[in-house]
């Protein structure tokens, strides 16, 4: 009795391959284009940089897709922050606190009603958060569609600050991205959210309380987003309601996380992946950007690349789908 | 061994309704010892043990465990005393490594953080104890079901189990595989565990077992030691039954037309498969549980094909790729599985009736006109006595046997020419049962045929004119009309193609 | 195990009520804006009711077939934005390429449909991300095609569709095109689901697809099928849009979430098995009644989607509950 070992971290490689091809497409379209100043440092970084809102997201999405659940109100939580956080500081600094800690207590809100109605309502979690997500879009087109406020001068340092030319945004994603990670590789709710994704009655009778593992990742899902939402508030000084929909920030994540590995089943896969498929959407936007492709037709090729990336996964599955 | 038994069960009795599961079964097992449990499908077996599991509660009766009386009421409770059931499907974690599956549930952690390091060298230990060289940090799809077994079996023995209970371990292993786990049960067995061990495989009962345990209808034939229960005895035992005298008179002369034929049908499941249905004959087709028998039905209904062979019907060769050109060249399929797989349960009786002539006709055919009217469906469900109180209703309030009757209706009405039944009569009543026995030959009585697949081996013998028996896969014989239970379990057990290479292990 | 049979006189009454359940929330909402606005109960108005909830009706009907399949269709209000932009692109003020230009219309629709169709059935990817994707994919196609900001003209022999109303007319007073073709899509829909097999097909593949795909139904045409007809609707919905509300870039915004909302209220069950045409007409008029009261009370226009979250939320946690009892 011996095991035929076969790659013995499945995560890592994907996420390799996909960063060597992203790093290449920018690359290539950088020299094509005759661009070479994107190559450079600065170029770089800002590469990077416009992977900190989705990347944000898209870490939480992986909590919730491990756990086998999926959360589409990310887009309408992102925008939700960025206005409370605009809202409530009106340029303060002495607010800056307060707004944040309103601003988590908010998605603390959202995650436990979004974990809730999946985990004890036994509701599709797509339809649930697809509902809670509408209600909050509402609220906010009706109540903050003429917006005055605007962050704190301070607090844009967020987005704009940095130290030893890194910009702090990247080392906030860097931060809670190995945060993220440590969490799921060497932690007992990491272990739990595996097992819950991956085998849900073998969890159960394995005596995992399963309800709480997937009403936490719905909280930790909401919590990310609504960093996302606070690095946005700070990047454009004031929130919109509608940011987080223009970003499509809901389908994106789930693409990302998808393409990065993580299987919609669950069970499966993890940050490194999730960021990898960031970084692949980052180099296309650049890339696109550097073509000189407009933005419209970029988001047709978008809209193609999450069905594909979805398909690809998805077409092995036996038996029906609706 | 000791004289107090580990696991003592004593008059346990269990009824659902309709059934009595479990009569006055009494059960024991020693410290060190392998208990064997045979029995035919229904027998109790798996009732017995999901009592001790604590999944049900018995009605009468009590356990002790190693002389100490315990009730369970949840099966974490039955976990912490110390019983490990390492149930046929498996509950790992298949993209997860060893290690990370044996402390499912039982992370060991310090603050919410895991301590991998001493979870390594636990499983490692583990791993060793049950003498596999797994390394810790494979993950689990890349090894074998065997393995997979192992990796159960560790996961029991993390928690202290005394007793383990393995559910027909060896079902999906192969003669080698099979031997390696028996190997690691004897060696379990050498640490004072005590084992409850159920199979199908006769040889590998006697080859491991201290004691054997006969169920048959939820009652105890009787528990003796290995060397006082020679194969024949058991499967005797296991098997002896009246028959019930429901089954239909055969007709006469059995024409000799052959309808469907097929040569050389291979699959996944299935390995050269050849056999014939004749016009008017019902043919059973028997096995154990991982026999193929289910497969050969999903490939003669298209539902996991030949990929190689040929199929022909009335001469004229027939492609079967998927139920619909299985549908379309009249072959019929009633699957074992009605809730999931037959019917859409909140549509109504009547619906679920013309399912598949809706499907199969026109998609401009007016809904109301001919075969397709209500009145028409109507009067096909009152001939096969469907009881409903208005054919409008939901078929999910309907009883087993009323909803298998719809089922019959749908194919009657499409006119197949070969109905494929599997467990035709699971979860149905006496009457009903027969009701649908005389459907059956009533069916054939005009020249079509049936291929019924069922693991009620009484129900074979008294409703098949012919009877295949299928081990490994294979056709490993076929039976007529007059044989007795023990042949079939003898062709199905292997005991008849392959001697020299199941007395090995 | 023998299960026992249910059957009680109770359930047999409950399973031959036929009153639609979104024709009373729609009634009893009219009322109340009678109430409020006594000349709602002027046939002009009602007929001007009408027209303007004609889109939402027509709509409602396409996403039914799909949600009867136990699917969703997301793309459909993409699809209406591309119908506006294109027509007013192509016919560009001539009135003689209309007809022509309105058969182009539902070619592109039919594509989106097929994509949608093939992409669910084939590919397996859950209906609710494929058809976000195409959402995504249709949008920027029609942003990209018209610039991102309306451009052409539509004719008044186009715009009529949406617009013409016949005065004079009697008994009613007045007829709007719109409330004709509301009528004709509605009858062709409800067709379709009674007057062929297709309707009881549908529902057999969204009770329990594998149950129907083993009884010989083609369980992928159907699934097709039905995000043609949806996506037909929307091209019929974009075509009146155009017309009573002239061209702009997000013509058809949200209308997807709107037309599921309004079967979900006329009691089609969301992941298929249970619905028929009047669930959507009947749902949409009392989606339409309550944005409508909505106004009156006013409330701003927003909060229609946290309306419609609410309704999706306790809609399919309400069937849940019954499933459960029932069980």
């Amino acid at each position: 009795m011996t095991t035929d070992r076969m790659k013995p971290k499945p995560g890592l490689p994907v996420a390799v391959l996909l960063a060597g091809l992203s790093i290449g497409f920018f690359v290539v379209v950088a020299l094509a284009t005759g661009e070479t100043a994107q190559l450079s440092g600065q170029g770089i970084a800002g590469l990077l940089q416009r992977m900190v809102a989705l990347g944000l997201v898209a870490i939480g999405q992986t909590f919730v897709i491990l756990v086998g659940s999926i959360d589409l109100s990310v887009a309408a939580l992102i925008s939700a922050v960025a206005v409370l956080a605009s809202h409530v500081m009106q340029g303060d600094p002495a607010m800056l606190l307060p707004a944040v800690l309103l601003c988590l207590g908010l998605c603390a809100a959202v995650g436990f009603v979004n974990g809730a109605l999946v985990a004890y309502g036994g509701i599709n979690p797509l339809i649930a958060t697809l509902g809670t997500g509408l209600v909050i879009q509402g609220v906010l087109a009706a109540s903050f569609g003429a917006l005055q406020g605007s962050v704190a001068r301070e607090f844009q340092i967020i987005a704009y600050g940095g130290v030893l030319g890194v910009p702090y945004s990247l080392l906030l994603l860097a931060a809670l991205s190995l945060a993220a990670a440590f969490v799921l590789d060497r932690t007992l709710f990491g272990a739990r959210i595996y097992a819950v994704g991956g085998n849900p009655d073998g969890a159960r009778l394995a005596g995992i309380r399963t309800e709480r593992v997937i009403l936490s990742a719905h909280m930790v899902a909401s919590f990310f987003a609504g960093a996302a939402g606070l690095y946005l508030a700070a990047r454009l000084q004031s929130g919109t309601p509608w940011i987080g929909r223009d970003g499509i920030y809901d389908l994106e994540s789930i693409a990302v996380t998808v393409i990065g590995g993580t299987i919609l089943a669950g069970g499966k896969g993890g940050v490194a992946g999730t960021l990898a498929g960031v970084l692949l959407f980052a180099s296309l936007d650049a890339g696109f950007n550097m073509l000189g492709i407009d933005a419209f037709l970029k988001q047709v090729l978008r809209g193609a690349i999450v069905i594909a990336a979805v398909a690809v996964h998805a077409v092995r599955t036996k038996g029906h789908v609706a | 061994m000791t004289a107090v038994p580990a696991l003592s069960m004593t008059g346990i009795s269990k009824a659902f309704p309709g059934v009595r599961a479990l009569d006055d079964v009494d059960f024991e097992c020693l410290p060190g010892e392998v208990h064997a449990i045979c029995g035919e499908n229904g027998a109790g077996k798996s009732t017995l043990m999901k009592i001790l599991g604590g999944s049900y509660k018995p009605d009468a009766g009590a356990i002790h465990l190693a002389g100490k009386a315990v009730q369970f009421t949840h099966p974490r409770q039955a976990a912490e005393a110390g019983i490990a059931i390492i149930h046929q499907e498996l509950s790992l974690l298949p993209h997860r490594t060893v290690e990370e599956n044996i402390f499912m549930g039982h992370e060991l952690a310090r603050r919410g953080i895991l301590d991998k390091v001493a979870m390594r060298e636990r499983a490692a230990e583990l791993l060793r104890r049950v003498g596999a060289q797994i390394d810790p940090q494979a993950p689990v799809s890349s090894l074998s079901i065997a393995l997979q077994q192992v990796v159960e079996i560790a996961k029991a023995l993390l928690l202290d189990a005394r007793i383990l209970v393995m559910d027909e371990p060896t079902a999906a292993l192969d003669e080698r595989d099979s031997r390696t786990l028996l190997k690691l049960v004897d060696g379990l067995r050498g640490e004072g565990v005590s084992i409850v061990y159920i199979s199908h495989r006769m040889p590998e009962v006697t080859a491991i077992a201290d004691r054997i345990t006969i169920l048959k209808d939820g009652r105890k034939i009787w528990t003796r030691p290995r060397d006082a229960a020679p194969i024949s005895e058991i499967v005797r035992a296991m098997v002896g039954r009246d028959l019930k005298d429901f089954y239909p008179a055969v007709p006469v002369s059995p024409a000799d037309e052959v309808l469907l034929a097929i040569e050389g049908g291979m699959n996944a499941g299935l390995r050269d498969v050849a056999f014939n249905v004749r016009a008017g004959e019902i043919l059973g087709v028997a096995g154990l549980e991982d026999s193929g028998k289910g497969a050969l039905a999903q490939a003669l209904v298209g539902d996991v094909p030949f990929t190689s062979g040929t199929v022909a019907l009335r001469g004229q060769p027939i492609a079967l790729r998927t139920p619909r050109q299985a549908t379309a060249a009249g072959i019929g399929y009633l699957p074992g599985d009605r809730k999931r797989e037959g019917l859409a349960l909140r549509q109504s009786v009547r619906d679920n009736a013309l399912l598949t002539l809706r499907s199969m006709t026109g998609l401009f055919t007016r809904p109301q006109r001919g075969a397709l009217a209500h009145d028409a469906m109507d009067e096909r469900l009152r001939a096969m006595d469907v009881r409903a109180a208005d054919f409008g209703q939901e078929v999910g309030t309907l009883s087993g046997g009323n909803q298998q009757k719809a089922i019959i209706v749908r194919w009657l009405a499409q006119a197949s020419d070969i109905l494929v039944f599997v467990e035709p009569t699971r979860g149905i009543d006496i009457a009903a049962k027969a009701a649908i026995y005389e459907t059956m030959r009533a069916f054939t009585g005009s020249g079509r045929g049936i291929v019924v697949v069922s693991s009620d081996m009484p129900e074979l013998i008294g409703i098949a004119d012919r009877v295949l028996v299928m081990h490994q896969g294979r056709i490993s014989g076929v039976v007529r009309r007059g044989a007795s239970e023990e042949d079939i379990m003898h062709l199905a057990l292997g005991l008849a193609d392959a001697p020299s290479a199941e007395a090995g292990a | 195990m023998t299960t026992v049979p249910q059957s009680s006189p109770s359930r047999r009454q409950a399973a031959r009520i036929t009153v639609n359940s979104g024709l009373v929330i729609f009634v009893a909402l009219y009322a109340v804006i009678a109430f409020l606005q006594p000349n709602y109960l002027e046939p002009g108005l009602f007929m001007n009711f009408l027209r303007r909830a004609a889109p939402l009706v027509i709509l409602s009907c396409g996403q039914l077939y799909v949600i009867l399949t136990g699917g969703f269709d997301l793309s459909m209000g993409a699809v209406a934005t591309l119908v506006v932009l294109a027509a007013s692109i192509l016919i560009n003020g001539d009135p003689e390429t209309t007809w022509a230009v309105i058969g182009a219309l539902y070619a592109m629709g039919i594509a989106v449909g097929l994509v949608n169709g093939l992409v669910v059935a084939f590919l397996k990817v859950p209906s609710i991300i494929a058809t976000l994707g195409t959402m995504l994919l249709v949008n920027g196609l029609a942003l990209a095609w018209s610039g991102g900001a309306a451009r052409g003209d539509l004719p008044d022999n186009f715009r009529n569709l949406g617009r013409l109303v016949w005065r004079n007319v009697p008994v009613i007073g007045t007829l709007p095109l719109a409330a004709l073709v509301l009528t004709g899509f509605v009858a062709l829909a409800w067709f379709g689901l009674n007057a062929t097999v297709y309707g009881k097909r549908a529902l057999a593949v969204g009770d329990n697809p594998r149950a129907a795909e083993l009884a010989g139904t083609p369980v992928a045409a159907t699934r097709i099928l039905a995000f043609v007809v949806s996506a037909v609707s929307a091209a019929t919905a974009g075509i009146l849009l155009g017309g009573f509300s002239g061209v702009s870039v997000n013509a058809g915004e949200g209308l997807e979430l709107q037309a599921i909302a309004a079967c979900v209220i006329g009691g089609a069950q969301l992941l298929g098995g249970r619905g028929s045409v009047w669930s959507a007409v009947f749902g949409a008029l009392s989606l339409f009644a309550l944005f409508t009261l909505l106004n009156l009370l006013g409330l701003p226009q927003a909060l229609r989607d946290s309306i419609q979250g609410l309704i999706l939320i306790a809609a399919v946690g309400a069937s849940m509950w019954g499933n459960r009892r029932r069980t």
